[in-house]
């Protein structure tokens, strides 16, 4: 205890001192700690945003064959999905089922391309509500079948107003060139805020052109009340839409495309790169790719991973730097203090309890530098959350309503902390053993 | 009955090549109670000695005997509790612990081992000592914040705090003025005829020497007087 008391009063003995290895110790600390809340945050925020952009957290679609051999993404009415969704309508919050077309845009003299939804507005209500509308009304869109919604930009840079009429031209999905008129019917606020920006139509209307059934659609989205279940949930849809052949062929271990496509292993087994070019082989009626917002996010996770992988390197960089740091100032304190070891052992003070003085105050060194960079990165934090970014929209995306958020891990503060602490031990653990082994008559008979 | 005893005793340090004889077989014995001195010239072994009574040094050759027991031989281990147990120290530089403040200084002792004094017992043993180096006042203040004279007698407190039977002094007085030298010397003489500790001291200073009642004189390594006249206990006067 005796030992405690001294290691701690020792600290503010040489009061520059101490602030400055612990100084470096909190500027490690600070860059370690802000670089994983900043990542953190960032990586929940694209989450969000992604959710936001493409509208839920698991993505189905269909695909199957034409009569020529051509590869086209629909879903047709189907007894086994529906069946689906209801059984878990429970973990379910909400869904769609759209169609989806990036046709041109022409007005007059002006074209433009935009990505356009084809939405069943009756059956998702809550669409027209958080639509901001600042021109025209949304009243009745549902009832006539070319109604548009246009982002505002967009119906600026075609110079059109709501009540005339804009033809769109897309690609058929077996690729033929169509044409369609609709109706504007109003302007909305554009959501690029959460990296979305697009025009709604009636789906049926938009399936007319797209050369599909009124009542197919070709992407189902999915909002989980539940994200920890995300990939349980995703499981049980893709399993649950698995065509018999398909499961016949999964028994064979062979790889699910999706999951191939967007794991770097599955199973243990490596990718092949050459697997992805291969020819499909056609197969018959629709097949179903389900996707969930984690397997998207999976690059995006790896990307932070190796920031985070760059940020401890850094730490560590720093840590070395101030270990020797440490280890030369405790050889400098043992011969500062010799007289005072000397003294304490012969009173009988036992060469491990001087071991330990200095090895207690290299640990509050870094206690004190930890707590500090901590503190120092909450207050730094703080500010930068404070910081509005302007209304650059790829910055957006990284972003929650404009601004910077930091997501601590106690995990990795408490981790770090103890890496600091076992750093500043084995950096004076040299130091403290000299010291404990000088005998004590050389120790008291020093000139210094 | 002798509390330490010295058979023999040669202490060589080798420099390099050359080898000094700092003790050249030196035999005394000093009795419990004693308030002893060893004096002689720079040079002579004052605290060759001294380190070797005080067990953190160990002779060349001959036995050193603490309280009946042998040091030889021991470990580190042993000879610091043994030292924890039976010694007390005062330096000619005072050495307070500089973090601690007075009160904290003449405990530290005390926290190196087991006390056997309850926080009551204590307390009251530690006031009284504050008191009869008359520091009462002092008792919060830090060594920087202490005269030399103050420091040397919280020294004092500080070896006597765990009731050692021996207390060693390498030049006590050796920093101070020589009326506060006088005045640390009177106060350790009061100590050890209030607590009957043995007191050991080396000095250069003769005048100091006649309060000792055993005086062991050196020269070149060798006992050249050792006299135990003087009255017990009444050197004061
Ligand atoms: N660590 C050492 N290494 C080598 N020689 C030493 C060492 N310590 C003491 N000596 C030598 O031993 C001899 C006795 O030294 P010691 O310190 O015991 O003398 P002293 O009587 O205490 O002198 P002083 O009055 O100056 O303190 C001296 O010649 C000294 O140079
Ligand atoms: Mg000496």
């Amino acid at each position: 205890m005796i030992a405690l008391k001294i290691a701690f009063r020792n600290i503010s003995r040489q009061k520059k001192r101490s602030f400055l290895l612990a100084g470096a110790i909190a500027f490690g600390m600070l860059v370690i700690t802000l670089l994983n809340a900043l990542s953190g945050g960032v990586v929940e925020n694209i989450r969000v945003n992604f959710s936001h952009a493409l509208g839920g957290h698991i993505f189905i679609m269909g695909r199957e064959f034409s009569g020529e051999g051509r590869m086209i993404h629909k879903i047709r009415p189907d007894q086994r999905l529906d069946q689906l969704l209801d059984e878990n309508a429970a973990s379910i919050r909400g869904f769609s089922k759209r169609s989806q077309a990036v046709p041109s845009l022409i007005f007059g003299s002006k074209q433009t391309m935009h990505l356009l939804y084809g939405v069943d507005f009756e059956e998702e209500d809550q669409l027209l509500e958080s639509l901001a509308v600042t021109a025209g009304s949304l009243s009745g869109v549902s009832r006539e079948g070319n109604a548009l919604i246009l982002p505002k930009p967009v119906g600026e840079r075609l110079g059109v107003e709501p009540g005339e009429t804009v033809l769109v031209k897309l690609e058929t999905l077996s690729g033929q060139q169509n044409v369609g008129e609709f109706k504007v019917k109003a302007f909305i606020e554009d959501q690029e805020q959460f990296g979305l920006s697009a025009a709604y139509a009636n789906r049926s209307y938009l399936n007319d052109l797209l050369g599909i059934g009124s009542q197919e659609y070709q992407m189902l989205n999915m909002f989980v009340a539940d994200l920890s279940r995300l990939d349980d949930l995703t499981r049980v849809f893709r399993e649950g839409l698995k065509s018999p052949e398909e499961l016949e062929e999964s028994k064979f271990e062979e790889l699910e495309e999706e999951e191939a496509l967007l794991e770097v292993s599955v199973g243990g087994v490596p990718l092949d790169p050459m697997m992805g070019g291969e020819e499909i082989k056609p197969w018959e009626g629709t097949r179903y790719q389900v996707m969930s917002l984690n397997q998207i996010m999976e690059p995006v996770e790896l990307m932070v991973g190796v920031l985070n992988q760059v940020g401890l390197v850094i730490f560590l960089i720093l840590l070395s730097v101030t270990m020797v740091g440490i280890t030369n100032t405790f050889r400098m304190i043992m011969i500062e203090r010799i007289r005072e070891i000397g003294t304490m052992r012969a009173f009988g003070m036992q060469r491990r309890e001087i071991k330990r003085i200095f090895l207690l105050e290299a640990f509050f060194l870094g206690l004190l530098g930890s707590a500090g960079g901590i503190l120092l990165t909450a207050l730094l934090a703080f500010i930068l959350s404070k910081i509005r970014f302007g209304a650059d929209p790829a910055l957006q995306f990284f972003l929650r309503q404009g601004q910077i958020t930091f997501s601590f891990s106690a995990a990795s503060i408490l981790i770090n902390t103890a890496l600091v602490l076992v750093i500043s031990l084995i950096a004076a653990y040299w130091p403290a053993r000299a010291s404990a082994k000088l005998p004590p008559v050389e120790a008291l008979s020093s000139h210094t | 009955m002798a509390i330490v005893e010295l058979e023999k005793v040669t202490r060589v340090y080798t420099l390099g090549k050359a080898e000094v004889h700092a003790l050249r077989g030196v035999t005394f014995a000093i009795e419990k109670g004693d308030f002893a001195t060893i004096i002689g010239p720079s040079g002579s072994g004052k605290s060759t000695i001294l380190n070797l009574i005080g067990c953190i040094d160990q002779p060349t050759e001959g036995k050193v005997i603490i309280n009946g027991k042998p040091t030889q031989g021991l470990t580190d281990k042993v000879l610091t509790t043994l030292r924890h147990e039976t010694l007390g120290f005062i330096f000619q530089s005072f050495n307070l612990i500089p973090v601690l403040n007075v009160y904290e200084n003449i405990e530290f002792p005390l926290l190196l081992g087991r006390n056997k004094m309850s926080k009551k017992e204590t307390k009251e043993w530690i006031e009284y000592l504050v008191e009869s180096v008359g520091l009462i006042e002092r008792l919060d203040h830090k060594s920087n914040e202490l005269s030399g004279g103050q420091r040397q007698r919280v020294a004092v407190a500080r070896a006597l705090v765990t009731r050692p039977e021996i207390v060693l002094a390498d030049e006590p007085t050796g920093n101070l003025d020589s009326k506060t030298g006088q005045s640390i010397i009177e106060l350790m003489k009061k100590m050890n005829a209030d607590l009957n500790t043995t007191f050991i001291f080396s000095t250069h200073d003769a005048t100091i020497m006649d309060i000792a009642d055993h005086v062991i004189r050196l020269l070149d390594g060798l006992v050249v007087e050792n006299s135990k006249n003087r009255v017990r206990a009444g050197g004061l006067s």
